[in-house]
């Protein structure tokens, strides 16, 4: 794909042209001292570089609450699917989050296309922008192969001061362009490579090691099953599932009818859950098949670094750092797991 | 269409079975036949209240018309158990694997259903049956918590009297009208006559009795890839998404809800 050198002035004048014409812009703004994704009035508002937001980017593509159908029920029964999409620009996009989506693109579309999901991406314009400082002290990219997006963008930005260097993802992020800058020259190349090697130094330097190399990763967890660590962190665990809430891969969700006050309208809506909740497993007659706290905390962990790892060459677990950060008595952190897992599994 | 829109199908007949299960002949409005598997499932819509997951108790056939056995135990089957013929309600599927008939041909078969795992199991025994001569010596096992609470006794009387058919029920909790086995039903595998080294046994039952069947199946010799277990878990999406039935790393509703037991023996959530 295209690579190009772009002044950020006419880069995010084009942006700014674009909210003026109405289209919906989404990126990273400051709130108090968080940040989270808000639709923007002004290239202005951004909030470039750290703090990771709240909540990630999967909510544009995988909302927390998402109508999928509405019916009505009279003599006769009217059922309408309903997929929401409309066309939406999110800026400014971290790496973890992009390498989420495209990890979310996978399950979404394997057999059973989940076409609510589909539709929201494809009206999604993708512009990522380059961590050059980590964001956080619970982020760990660099040791999850995360700090660059693998796939799933449109454009990638990258800030050499006076100018973005843009890679292109797609012919949308082509076309989101509309012939602005100049193709990059291999100095502009070359001046890149060397900011990324710089970079990774710096990550590695300053985010927390993974002890166990990245691709052993399964067959840790595999061999570790029944190791103490997942009883002594789910004694601590509150059951709580917001690391299922903030995470970027996250995928589990549950399924309800609103009904209006006539009880003939209403509507199906898929709304996020936690497999980290009690209820999650319960079925009608009382069972609850994952009962124990540090069972679902092993599952969680294995979902992420084992199963869908294994399946699909990828970990799920893009090193973003919001569950480590969000956990109210710490103990879900995917990388401090693996590393007390591997320390045990060594010291055994 | 998208994977979570139900078709509308209409209730036909409803028959009350026991206190808490009834008996519901459905058809899709489009008037097609379900063209399920026995073993598979579907996902129930009452609208307003939300979906759940029920197995399909009829066998397969060309027949528009399906029958879904409910417990009144949940919110879908709470309201479902509120319908009477001609009320329409929702349906999503055939989902899941199902039992694959190939595997039990030439074989005797031992069909066991423990309380409301007769539902699922009535299916399969009905294709068992149809075409009987496709099979060894057939038997067939029930057990619930009282005589009160067997499900379908018109056809365990049918089955009982059929000559090509080895009987056998038990009761927890017997009363006056009882005259026979008492006990829970992995009591009544020793006094079973079958040949394990002959046969394809099958378990549907709630999640607490596999262990023990399991273990006195193989008490009488029964090889674990003889053994096949149709395992109840929260199939919410039945697309294999939503994340609530995974066992493990294996998503009942799209790899089971049958299992042949060798194959998920080692994944400890699984039994």
């Amino acid at each position: 794909m295209e690579k190009y050198l772009v002044t950020k002035t006419s880069f995010l004048k084009l942006v700014d042209e674009q909210i003026k014409e109405g289209k919906e812009v989404v990126a990273p703004v400051r709130q108090e001292n968080q940040a989270n994704f808000r639709r923007i009035k002004s290239t202005a508002e951004i909030l470039w570089g750290g703090p990771q937001t709240v909540v990630s980017a999967k909510s544009f593509v995988f909302p927390p609450k998402e109508e999928l159908l509405n019916y009505e029920t009279n003599d006769e029964v009217r059922v309408q699917p309903r997929v929401e999409a409309k066309p939406l620009i999110l800026l400014g996009v971290h790496s973890c989050d992009i390498n989420g989506m495209a990890l979310l693109d996978k399950v979404f579309t394997e057999k059973n296309l989940d076409e609510n999901y589909v539709k929201k991406r494809e009206n999604l314009t993708v512009i990522g922008v380059e961590c050059l400082e980590p964001c956080s002290p619970e982020s760990f990219c660099y040791r999850k192969d995360s700090v660059l997006p693998w796939d799933g963008f449109d454009l990638f930005l990258t800030d050499l001061g006076k100018n973005f260097f843009v890679e292109v993802g797609s012919a949308k992020g082509e076309s989101f362009l509309s012939g602005l800058g100049k193709k990059a020259t291999q100095a502009d190349v070359d001046r890149v490579k060397k900011i990324r090697r710089e970079r990774d130094a710096k990550f590695d330097e300053k985010q927390r090691k993974l002890k166990p190399k990245l691709s052993d990763l399964p067959v840790l967890l595999k061999e570790n099953y029944n190791s103490p660590v997942w009883a002594e962190r789910g004694a601590r665990c509150f059951g709580c599932g917001s690391c299922n809430m903030v995470c970027p891969t996250c995928y589990c969700f549950d399924v309800r009818d609103c009904v209006e006050l006539d009880l003939k309208h209403g509507i199906r809506a898929r709304w996020w859950d936690g497999c980290m909740l009690t209820d999650f497993t319960r079925i009608a007659t009382g069972e609850i098949f994952r009962e124990d706290r540090g069972a679902r905390l092993r599952h969680r962990t294995y979902r992420k670094d084992y199963y869908l790892f294994e399946k699909w060459g990828k970990s799920f677990c893009t090193g973003c750092g919001r569950c480590g950060k969000a956990c109210l008595t710490k103990v879900v952190d995917p990388l401090d797991i693996a590393n007390e897992i591997y320390e045990r599994s060594r010291s055994r | 269409m998208t994977i979570y829109k139900p078709e509308v199908a209409v209730i036909k007949r409803v028959e009350k079975l026991t206190v808490t299960e009834s008996l519901f002949d459905l058809e899709l409005l489009s008037g097609k036949p379900l063209g399920h598997r026995p073993g598979q499932f579907l996902e129930l819509s009452i609208f307003g209240v939300g979906e759940a997951p029920i197995s399909i108790s009829s066998a397969p056939s060309d027949s528009p018309t399906f029958q879904l056995c409910v417990r009144k135990i949940g919110n879908v089957t709470t309201a479902m158990h509120a319908r009477k013929p001609g009320d329409k309600v929702g349906i999503r599927g055939p989902f899941g694997n199902g039992f694959d008939l190939e595997n039990f041909k030439g074989w005797d078969v031992l069909l066991i259903g423990a309380g409301l795992g007769l539902a699922p199991l009535r299916s399969l025994i009905w294709a068992v049956l149809n075409s009987r001569q496709d099979y060894g010596r057939v038997f067939i096992i029930h057990g619930a918590r009282s005589p009160q609470l067997l499900l379908f006794k018109e056809e365990l009387r049918e089955w009982e009297n059929r000559p090509d058919v080895e009987f056998y029920s038990t009761v927890d909790v017997a009363d006056e009208s009882w005259q026979g086995h008492v006990g829970v039903i992995s009591t009544i595998i020793p006094e079973v006559d079958f040949d394990p080294e002959k046969t394809q046994a099958v378990i549907v039952g709630p999640p607490v009795v596999y262990k023990f069947l399991i273990k006195e199946l193989k008490n009488r010799g029964v090889e674990d890839d003889h053994i096949w277990v149709d395992l109840e878990r929260k199939m919410k999406c039945g697309v294999g998404k939503c994340g609530h039935c995974q066992i493990n790393n294996v998503y009942v509703c799209q790899d089971g809800p049958v299992f042949r037991y060798d194959r998920i023996k080692n994944l400890p959530e699984a039994i």
